[in-house]
């Protein structure tokens, strides 16, 4: 799991495969059409997500000529997850914290 | 900086000696470092390089009270002040990697200025804490349906789920 986790996150340092999550969390796509928005070559481009599906993030189904690719949401919402309640623990405290300090302040006045 | 720290900054308008007292003082501490229904009845701070960091929290619906115990890595407030609790008070170190555990770091910087102060947290994860959180997460559903976000600590606590050491 511990890997896995590694692997999510330098699959996630690049923007291109960032892109590429975004645009997969409204719905699959085609290769050609997750490739259209960006500057680079297919190969180049087709790089970026096999790491993406080695990683487990995106998983790919060939029919006919066309490669359709899909989000897993498993280990995004894995990590993410766990990371955004520790996020929302730490910013209620920053909100407690910046209220007693200002209460404080009022007495000292 | 690492997909598993997470940096948070605030412009606060209270002095950086009041957010320090927040910090440093058992009393005040208890008022905030708990997000309500759970509650910090004890807190043992020893705001000195090596001190302890210890609190007791009460959560409803949990049969004991939660101890977590942590050190102080650096106490002086207009430098980083630090804290951990991969260690407890005098540098004494100690196992986190129980279930539901994971250890972190969290340092300060609080800058004074005219109108108050600049607070910024920086808080550093291990992978490994994800990883415990999702095994416990996912042995929790039972083959339900994957879940879409993290409960909140109410949640965790109503079902009586085990609560991470804060």
């Amino acid at each position: 799991m511990t890997n896995q986790l590694d692997s999510f996150f330098g699959a996630m340092a690049d923007p291109t495969r960032r892109a590429v999550i975004e645009r997969l969390a409204s719905g699959p796509a085609s290769v050609s059409e997750l490739h259209a928005p960006h500057q680079m070559a297919l190969p180049t481009f087709m790089r970026h997500l096999k790491v993406l599906e080695e990683t487990g993030i995106v998983r790919s189904i060939k029919k006919g000529r066309v490669r359709t690719c899909h989000i897993e949401a498993a280990p995004l919402i894995e990590a993410q997850g766990w990371l955004a309640w520790q996020r929302e623990i730490w910013e209620g405290r920053l909100d407690r914290l910046d209220t007693l300090a200002k209460n404080l302040e009022a007495f000292d006045d | 900086m690492t997909e598993t720290t997470l940096q948070f900054t605030r412009e606060i308008s209270a002095s950086a000696h009041n957010v320090w007292r927040s910090w440093t003082e058992p009393d005040l501490l208890k008022q905030w470092f708990a997000p309500k229904p759970v509650a910090t009845t004890q807190s043992v701070i020893g705001p000195q390089l090596g001190g302890g960091f210890n609190t007791t929290m009460v959560i409803p619906d949990m049969p004991e009270p939660m101890s977590s115990d942590g050190c102080v890595l650096a106490a002086d407030p207009s430098q980083r002040p630090a804290i951990t609790n991969m260690m407890t008070g005098g540098f004494q170190l100690q196992d986190t990697s129980g279930e539901g555990q994971f250890p972190f770091t969290a340092e300060m910087t609080i800058s004074a200025h005219d109108t108050g102060c600049t607070y910024t947290v920086t808080v550093r994860h291990l992978d490994a804490a994800g990883a415990n959180h999702s095994a416990q997460w996912d042995s929790s559903t039972d083959g339900g349906p994957q879940p879409t976000r993290w409960p909140t600590w109410q949640e965790r606590s109503a079902n009586r789920a085990k609560i991470v050491r804060y």
